[in-house]
């Protein structure tokens, strides 16, 4: 399943890109991490194709500071350009297994984080166990936000 | 209406008319397609018409001839013809006319080639009713034309140059060694502008103020030149030939007895920033600019003097002058100028890199522009040209270029500076020629050098070991302790991020418009480019005029550019005021809007959206008029007016109305009315002829020197007349020959857009195009786009809609 990333992004954003590298230059991401700057994101996009770089796994370094888009001086939303590319991403298996792993918790649970410990913990505190969570609500909301294509609930 | 048009008409018929058409063949070019014979004969029968033949080519010189004998034998008195564009052969024909006695302005041609027979190549049948439709508008515009007047303004042999950097220099040294009068105004204490303050040029090396000094001086001593420092232009009346400029000549405070011999500098307690080094150093309140100053006189900068009140408080550089040059007593004055030329070289300003907080300039000592860079390392500069970095005096050892900053990039100016590459490759090889173990750096988007000379220098500067990196640091780190700087960024041809240490940070800023160069714009009426440079002509052909007739540019303030570009589009300018003032006079085109003193109520609308300040009068008293040698003939006045009080000579009101009429006299339903401008959208017609763009043939196209000549009440009657369409078209909103003239073409179709919608009228069948002289396939897919949609029209749509415009009885139809 491919999600066609141009009805959320203009393509044509990206054709004033004139690799100027003021976006790497100013990305922290990858002063800590090997992650893909800006600006080969967007060459990447422009000469490989967009689904070339929902492959790569470096896509979810980003921090989504959004310095980049804050000092290009071509004013082309590069932080909408990685949120759709990592929409696409997550829609072809390309998503880190721990975020993977908590949206389905989420889904099933209807919480981020594993309760059942918790309820010792609060037992021993001498307080009440959680509430139940309200799962159909929350796999409802995800379900409208697409999630239910990125994992299975 | 129908009443009057017949009386109209028959006044027309009345006087004796005899128009001689000739449907010229054009070899195949006309002839392939329109069947000209059927077409020469279609004419002979219309009203008013005397002879009418075809020809193989009417340009040629006997077909020059059979007109000039046509007008001397049969009393032939209007001539139309059928050929190709006016903006081609209408100067021909005109010239024949004269040579044979008739008024060049009796002239009328029919478009029948690129409007015609090139764009409806397949189609002889309908191109052949297009040409008959089209002579007989030229046939009904030609009876209504009248003899015209060129007028003849003299013009005065004296020019003004606004600005005294190196294009002004140049030009008022060319004006002055052609022998005319030039008065030279200059803003700041001395003449030199930009150039004095640069240590080398490109791509030769020279020293700047080397090569400068010497203009500088000879402008001193010209006797033609008026040299007006520390002067301002405050206002400018007039028009070409007669201007009378208002010119605000500050007081200096000291004569010009002065020898700069420099005693009062010691004596002075009042200390500044010292503007011509970018603030480096420091000066005193009383000061010369620089040390190849001219005038080589000393002034006083009031704003920092102690007496500054009024009141002599402190007087030590009076008592230390032994040629008692010091008068605190100067005034400002008001100089009021007469000249015939004025050439506008005021030049730029340099960007300021505040802005861009992560590179942090001025926050980090070591980060400086490339014009504090020039002062740095030029020997009268505040280090005496000895390469130092401002937090400790120390020479730096790694020393940085940035590219394109303040340039190519939206957030500050969208263009590319022209001069910054090069400017950098002069300063590292600057540097590599003093202290060769310094490692330069440069970090760049694109090199471009592109001017003689340029990509010697780069090669020279690779060669030379300074190190080219491809990709703009995303940010500067300080280091507090030694303040030395840390670059990030990107290496792209590499593909891999860097961090480099470096001693000092050159930033290499563009250039940008002057912050008041709007006020010269105002008093001048001159347009500017989306960027905020003055504006030319016609960027090729005419690219020192500026649309108001008499004034030239110079220099940066048109574009960056350059010394060397600089130099070349002043002597343009100057030899473009010289050809005015050498004539002495100046012809003005026949084409100007009048004024009927009788029907002018005073409103003074007309006056308001005036391109040219051509229109004077005062609101409410009596009547306006219109200056005819201001005058650029646009039009835009004539629609405003409401009591019809107003009309274009040569583009009458009567004349169109009559073409309008005669286009739709047949079929009105499937036809379009399109309105073209001369200089960009009948241009963009003749384009789309030229190209042999194919197009409906149902279009007729009315010319006009400006779209915003065209009135609403043409539309409202193409629409009255059945017309299935109507087109208006100019050029783009900054490219206006009139001064933008055509921002009153949009907002009276807007208006219209309303009036139709408010009527319940399609208002799709009214366009507003912007077609530049290039855009052949915009105007034909215009055409196509409104053929479409006239196609989905029924008749009884159309005639609806008619009922629906009329305008009520009584009520004047509206004209803005």
């Amino acid at each position: 399943m491919t999600l066609k990333i141009w009805k959320y992004f203009n393509r044509e954003d990206l054709y004033e890109c004139y690799q100027c590298a003021r976006c790497t230059g100013s990305c922290p991401a990858l002063q800590v991490a090997p992650a893909i700057g800006p600006r080969e994101t967007i060459l990447k996009c422009l000469n490989l194709g967009h689904e070339e770089v929902a492959k790569d796994p470096r896509l979810w370094l980003c921090c989504t500071c959004n310095v980049c888009e804050d000092r290009c001086p071509q004013m082309i939303p590069i932080s909408e350009l990685l949120v759709a590319l990592r929409n696409s991403a997550a829609r072809h298996g390309n998503i880190p297994s721990r975020l993977s792993m908590a949206i389905e918790l989420l889904a099933k649970t209807g919480r981020s984080m594993i309760a059942h410990q918790l309820d010792e913990m609060r037992a021993h505190h001498g307080l009440q166990p959680l509430p139940s969570a309200a799962v159909d609500e929350v796999q409802a909301i995800l379900r409208k936000a697409g999630l239910d294509d990125v994992v299975e609930f | 209406m129908k009443e009057k048009t017949e009386q109209s008409d028959a006044n027309v018929y009345q006087s004796d008319l005899r128009i001689g058409v000739y449907v010229c063949h054009c070899g195949k070019n006309i002839g392939g397609t329109v069947r000209c014979r059927e077409v020469a004969d279609f004419a002979g029968s219309l009203p008013g018409v005397f002879l009418a033949k075809d020809s193989m080519y009417t340009c040629s010189e006997p077909g020059q001839e059979q007109i000039k004998a046509d007008i001397k034998e049969h009393k032939i008195n209007r001539v139309v013809v059928a050929s190709c564009t006016p903006r081609l052969h209408e100067p021909t024909f005109r010239a024949a006319c004269e040579a044979a006695g008739l008024n060049p302005y009796l002239l009328e041609m029919a478009n029948i080639r690129e409007h015609c027979s090139w764009v409806h190549l397949h189609d002889k049948d309908a191109a052949t009713e297009k040409a008959k439709d089209l002579v007989g508008m030229a046939v009904e515009r030609a009876a209504r034309l009248a003899p015209q007047m060129e007028l003849t303004v003299p013009v005065a042999r004296k020019a003004m140059v606004i600005g005294g950097g190196v294009a002004g220099i140049q030009a008022a040294l060319d004006m002055a060694d052609a022998g005319y009068k030039v008065y030279l105004v200059e803003r700041s204490g001395s003449i030199g502008g930009r150039m004095a303050q640069i240590d080398k040029t490109f791509p030769t090396m020279d020293c700047s103020i080397c090569i400068l000094a010497p203009k500088m001086s000879e402008v001193g001593r010209h006797p033609n030149i008026d040299l007006l420092t520390l002067s301002e232009v405050k206002e400018v009346q007039g028009h070409i030939g007669n201007f009378n400029v208002k010119v605000l000549k500050k007081a200096r405070y000291v004569k010009k007895e002065c020898t700069a011999c420099g005693d009062c500098i010691q004596a002075c307690p009042q200390l500044a920033p010292d503007e011509f080094n970018a603030g480096l150093s420091i000066r005193r309140a009383i000061h010369i600019p620089f040390a190849q100053a001219v005038p080589s006189t000393f002034l006083i900068d009031m704003s920092q003097c102690l007496n500054n009140q009024g009141i002599v408080a402190c007087d030590r550089c009076f008592q230390a002058c032994a040629h008692k040059c010091i008068d605190f007593a100067d005034n400002d004055r008001l100089l009021e100028i007469d000249v015939g030329t004025i050439v506008v070289a005021t030049g730029v300003d340099v960007y300021d890199p505040t802005a861009l907080t992560e590179l942090g300039y001025g926050r980090f000592p070591n980060v400086i522009t490339t014009l504090e860079f020039e002062r740095l390392i030029n020997a009268g500069g505040p280090s005496s040209g000895e390469l130092v970095r401002p937090s400790d005096r120390r020479r730096p050892q790694r020393v940085a270029f940035l590219q394109c900053i303040g340039s190519r990039s939206k957030r500050s100016n969208p263009y590319c500076s022209n001069v910054c590459c090069m400017n950098t490759i002069k300063d590292a090889l600057l540097i590599k020629e003093h202290w060769p173990d310094t490692e330069i750096f440069v970090f760049y988007i694109d090199i471009r050098a592109f001017g003689k000379g340029f990509e010697d220098l780069f090669q020279r500067a690779r060669r030379e070991g300074v190190t080219f990196i491809r990709g703009i640091p995303g940010e500067i780190i300080e280091d507090l302790k030694t303040d030395d700087l840390t670059l990030l960024g990107e290496n792209t041809l590499m593909g891999s991020p860097y961090r480099y240490t470096m001693d000092m940070v050159v930033l290499s800023v563009g250039i940008k418009p002057r912050a008041d160069a709007p006020a010269l714009q105002r008093l001048l009426n001159l347009a500017t480019d989306t960027d905020g440079f003055y504006m030319e002509a016609h960027p090729k052909l005419r690219p020192v005029d500026t649309t108001t007739g008499g004034v030239f540019l110079a220099g940066a303030a048109e574009g960056p550019k350059d010394i060397k570009d600089s130099v070349t589009q002043a002597s343009a300018a100057a030899s473009r005021a010289n050809i005015l003032m050498s004539k002495g006079e100046v012809k003005i085109p026949a084409i100007t809007s009048r004024i009927d003193p009788q029907k002018c109520t005073g409103c003074g609308l007309c006056a308001d959206v005036c391109p040219y300040h051509a229109i004077e009068g005062s609101k409410g008293h009596g009547s306006y008029r219109v200056i005819e040698a201001a005058c650029q003939g646009c039009g835009a006045c004539v629609p405003e007016c409401r009591f019809a009080a107003i009309d274009q000579t040569h583009f009458t009101e009567d004349q169109i109305v009559s073409q309008i009429d005669l286009a739709l006299s047949k079929d009105p339903h499937n036809k379009i009315i399109a309105f073209a401008c001369n200089w960009c959208s009948y241009a963009g017609a003749d384009f789309a002829g030229v190209s042999r763009m194919q197009y409906p043939p149902n279009v007729r196209i009315i010319r006009t020197m400006c779209s915003a000549r065209v009135s609403p009440q043409w539309i409202e009657r193409c629409f009255l007349k059945g017309a299935g369409g109507v087109l208006v078209s100019g050029c783009h909103p900054a490219d206006c020959h009139y001064n933008n003239a055509n921002q009153h073409t949009a907002r009276r179709v807007e208006r219209f857009w309303k009036r139709m919608e408010k009527a319940g009228v399609n208002s799709d069948r009214l366009r507003l195009a912007w077609v530049s002289a290039a855009e052949g396939a915009q105007f034909a897919r215009v055409i196509v786009e409104m053929e479409q949609g006239l196609r989905k029209l029924t008749p009884q749509e159309i005639e609806e809609a008619a009922r629906k415009l009329v305008p009520a009885a009584g009520k004047k139809s509206d004209a803005s």
